[in-house]
């Protein structure tokens, strides 16, 4: 049983794929949350903190899934926002923990949200505020506070406290990207 | 589904709130800077040199390690932040004058040590436990000094001979006094004896502290290769500090107090240790030198040091920041609006740009790039230390505390790029831009031969047409002032009369001018009336003055004061000039021959 079973049911027999893209700073639990939503046979078992520009790529049987951290300065930018074009949902996750980068969060979000490849299209937006198992965790309504999400009009989102490590609150997110993807195909 | 939902539909909601991150918002939108962190009252007291960036733990989050000053007497604390939140505190003796941090050895795990400086003492630390205590070596006694305190000891001697005795060693002495006695010295009377008896047992003891410490590496240029502790003494020397065994591997002495300091090099290569001193120079010592290489004599008082590349650049105490090579050449002065708190590298590794941040009495922190004025943050309070780099997990963060205990934290954009251009003042861009000068014209190379070969002939020339200007000059201003030396106007449009009448003993007389226009009916205007006089000799409240309408037979008195100056009874001529608007041949002048003043000058 994976987490996406109802779309790839779904999805599978309409024969379409769905392209997420899983984006946030780095160290924010992208590749961990990413490994708990994989099928449990494709689980990755240790997990290195992303450094420097990499992306993941790897796809289920209708699910694409590209992962990359937004992290460092100007010269990798343009190689990451080549990848905006052929998301169709995005998952965003942020370190809940880490109040001293939120507003650099803040800021990636900001210049995502008015990239021409995404600006004026009504992809679903899901943010995980991770690591909520954390002492010093800030709350998933301090977080959107923080990020300004009550600014976004154009595109449905929804933010749930998550624990990359044991899987709690993914589920609950997940099933709300399911909902707008079956909207958006249908 | 259509709209968006509300934040937190259905999100997880947790009990526990936590206070809003007070942030203050930048009110500049185009801010190169976001704003992370502000906390007003962090109870953060400490200077650039007592600060520090550090991935402690090893563990790729930085933390900032903080010597705390708290109120100068109490509350000294080495302090590390984690994020925006005081992770440790442990308390410190005396008041921190530098803290770094720096590999001991090459040890697995590479934990980075952190060296604080307070007093004679290097507190280091390893995990932020207390690991080491280095102490200097005790500084030579005065002999003198000793044996009359072992007096005071056998009871030879009262406290008041001792105070005597003391105060005879101070004012000779090549060697200084001990801390005690010049204590001793503070001392009212009735103090004394019980400080005596207190003290008398021990033997004195001269200790120096230690001014500023840096860290220089020992034998490998890498990021996280081994580094010896550099410090600056009160007794004007620097010492070179093994990392593993805690001893001096090399001392060398300076002619006056160092305040700042920074290395580059390696220890066992070739190694450079730039000085400011307290009065008021720079120093560069190198390896195999005992005695400073360069001096360079600043204007003034030092107030900060920064090595950008391999420039200096030292802010002084009048309000300006100037840049030397490393051998002592000055490369350029910028003017600042403010005297300056503190100063500190900006260094963006990414984009291999550095930078000098200054903090400014003015509630601003200035950033320059050479001289040019790239940047400029306001601050809510004065800037008191200033420190740039890598910090929790985000590059380019600005760490600064406020004179009240505040701590900023600002995060530098991702996609900020400091521009030559970015505020006005220094010089235009265009001033750096090379002109393409075209090539020299036959003409130009003739005329340039011509005046090589020339060059006695065209000067004698010159000078002859000069003296030729200066004689004309000369001799249409004689023309001038004696063209109408008679006390009346023979001008047809102006007939004036005019006498001068000297009234009193000295030294202030009085003068008067009786003016009369001699016309039938023609009203004089525009008249004004000019002295000239010996200034060394007389003083006049006003020597220039403008007449009045001059009706036509009437007489007008104008009274004016002289003062004569010398008190050697010589007298001189003062001239009396009536001149008309916009002219400057005057229309009358009156020559007075001034009475010797006979009342003694400012009596
Ligand atoms: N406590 C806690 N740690 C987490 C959580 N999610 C991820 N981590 C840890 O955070 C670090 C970074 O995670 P990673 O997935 O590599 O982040 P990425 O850089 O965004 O891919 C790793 O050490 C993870 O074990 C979480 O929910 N709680
Ligand atoms: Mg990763």
């Amino acid at each position: 049983m994976g987490f996406f079973d109802k779309l790839t049911g779904w999805l599978g027999l309409k024969k379409k794929e769905v392209h997420l893209l899983c984006l946030g700073l780095d160290n924010s639990g992208k590749t961990t949350i990413i490994n708990k939503l994989k099928p449990s046979n494709a689980q990755a078992q240790d997990i290195v903190p992303t450094i420097g520009f990499s992306v993941e790529k790897f796809k289920t049987s209708s699910l694409l899934f590209t992962v990359f951290d937004m992290s460092g300065q100007g010269r990798y930018r343009n190689l990451w926002e080549h990848y905006y074009k052929e998301g169709q949902a995005i998952i965003f996750v942020t370190d809940s923990s880490d109040k001293l980068r939120m507003i650099v969060a803040k800021e990636e979000l900001e210049t995502l949200l008015n990239h021409p490849d995404i600006k004026h299209r009504r992809i679903p937006i899901l943010f995980f505020a991770n690591k909520m198992d954390l002492r010093d965790a800030l709350s998933s309504v301090k977080v959107s506070q923080l990020l300004s999400l009550e600014n976004i009009k154009d595109k449905p989102w929804h933010i749930c406290a998550s624990n990359g490590l044991t899987g709690d609150g993914l589920q609950e997110g997940v099933d709300w990207l399911q909902d707008q993807i079956q909207v958006m195909k249908t | 589904m259509t709209s968006s939902h509300g934040a937190g539909r259905g999100a997880q909601q947790r009990g526990d709130e936590r206070e809003p991150v007070s942030v203050e918002r930048s009110n500049e939108a185009n801010s190169k800077w976001l704003d992370a962190h502000y906390d007003p009252v962090a109870n953060l007291y400490t200077f650039s040199s007592c600060t520090a960036l550090v991935d402690l733990h090893r563990d790729g989050e930085v933390k900032l390690v903080v010597g705390d000053l708290g109120t100068g007497l109490y509350n000294m604390k080495l302090k590390v932040y984690k994020g925006t939140s005081l992770m440790t505190e442990n308390a410190l003796l005396d008041l921190p004058t530098g803290v770094v941090t720096f590999l001991m050895d090459q040890n697995e795990p590479r934990t980075p040590a952190v060296a604080v400086a307070s007093g004679p003492y290097i507190y280091v630390y390893k995990n932020l436990r207390p690991y080491f205590k280095f102490t200097l070596p005790a500084l030579d006694v005065n002999l003198l000094e000793q044996d009359v305190w072992n007096q005071a000891r056998q009871d030879m001697i009262d406290p008041m001979t001792l105070k005597e005795m003391l105060e005879g060693i101070r004012d000779k002495a090549d060697i200084p006094l001990s801390v005690r006695s010049l204590r001793f010295l503070m001392l009212e009377q009735e103090e004394m004896e019980s400080f005596v008896n207190l003290h008398k047992h021990h033997p004195i003891k001269r200790q120096t502290v230690i001014t500023c410490m840096g860290t220089l590496k020992k034998n490998m240029a890498d990021e996280d290769a081994v580094s010896c502790l550099v410090i600056g003494t009160e007794n004007a020397e620097v010492l070179i500090i093994d990392p593993e065994a805690f001893t001096i591997l090399s001392k060398m002495s300076l002619p006056s107090v160092p305040a700042f300091l920074d290395v580059i090099g390696q220890y066992d290569v070739e190694f450079r240790i730039t000085l400011a001193c307290r009065n008021g120079s720079l120093y560069v010592l190198r390896r195999d030198s005992k005695r400073p290489k360069y001096c360079i004599e600043l204007s003034s008082q030092p107030v900060g040091l920064v090595r950008v590349q391999k420039n200096i650049v030292v802010g002084c105490s009048e309000e300006t920041l100037h840049a030397y090579t490393q051998k002592g050449k000055k490369l350029w002065t910028v003017y600042l609006p403010a005297s300056i708190t503190t100063m500190s590298l900006l260094d963006q590794k990414s984009r291999g740009f550095q930078a000098v941040m200054v903090g400014l009495a003015n509630l601003e922190v200035h950033l320059y790039r050479d001289k040019n004025l790239l940047n400029i943050i306001r601050t809510p309070d004065v800037v008191t230390s200033v420190c740039f780099g890598r910090y929790g997990r985000e590059d380019n963060t600005l760490i600064m505390t406020t004179k009240g205990g505040g701590l900023i934290i600002k995060i530098l954009k991702r996609t900020a790029v400091f521009e030559e251009k970015d505020t006005s003042p220094g010089p235009p861009l265009a001033q750096g831009v090379k002109l393409s000068v075209p090539k020299k014209t036959k003409l130009y190379v003739d005329q340039t031969l011509r005046e090589r070969e020339n060059a006695v002939a065209m000067h004698r020339i010159f000078q002859a047409d000069l003296y030729r200007l200066r004689l004309m000059a000369s001799r249409a201003y004689v023309k001038a002032l004696e063209g109408s030396v008679a006390p009346v106007s023979s001008v047809q449009q102006e007939p004036l009369q005019m006498n001068a009448v000297v009234q009193g003993i000295g030294p202030k007389f009085k003068l008067t001018l009786n003016i009369q226009n001699t016309s039938v009916n023609r009203p004089s205007i525009h008249l004004l009336i000019s002295f000239l006089y010996d200034e060394h000799l007389y003083s006049m409240k006003n020597s220039f003055f403008k007449v009045p309408l001059l009706v036509p037979g009437l007489n007008y008195p104008i009274e004016t004061f002289v003062d004569c100056l010398s008190d050697k009874g010589i007298s001189d001529l003062i001239k009396v000039f009536v001149l008309r608007e916009g002219k400057s041949a005057p229309l009358l002048t009156a020559h007075i021959n001034m009475p010797v003043s006979e009342g003694l000058a400012a009596a």
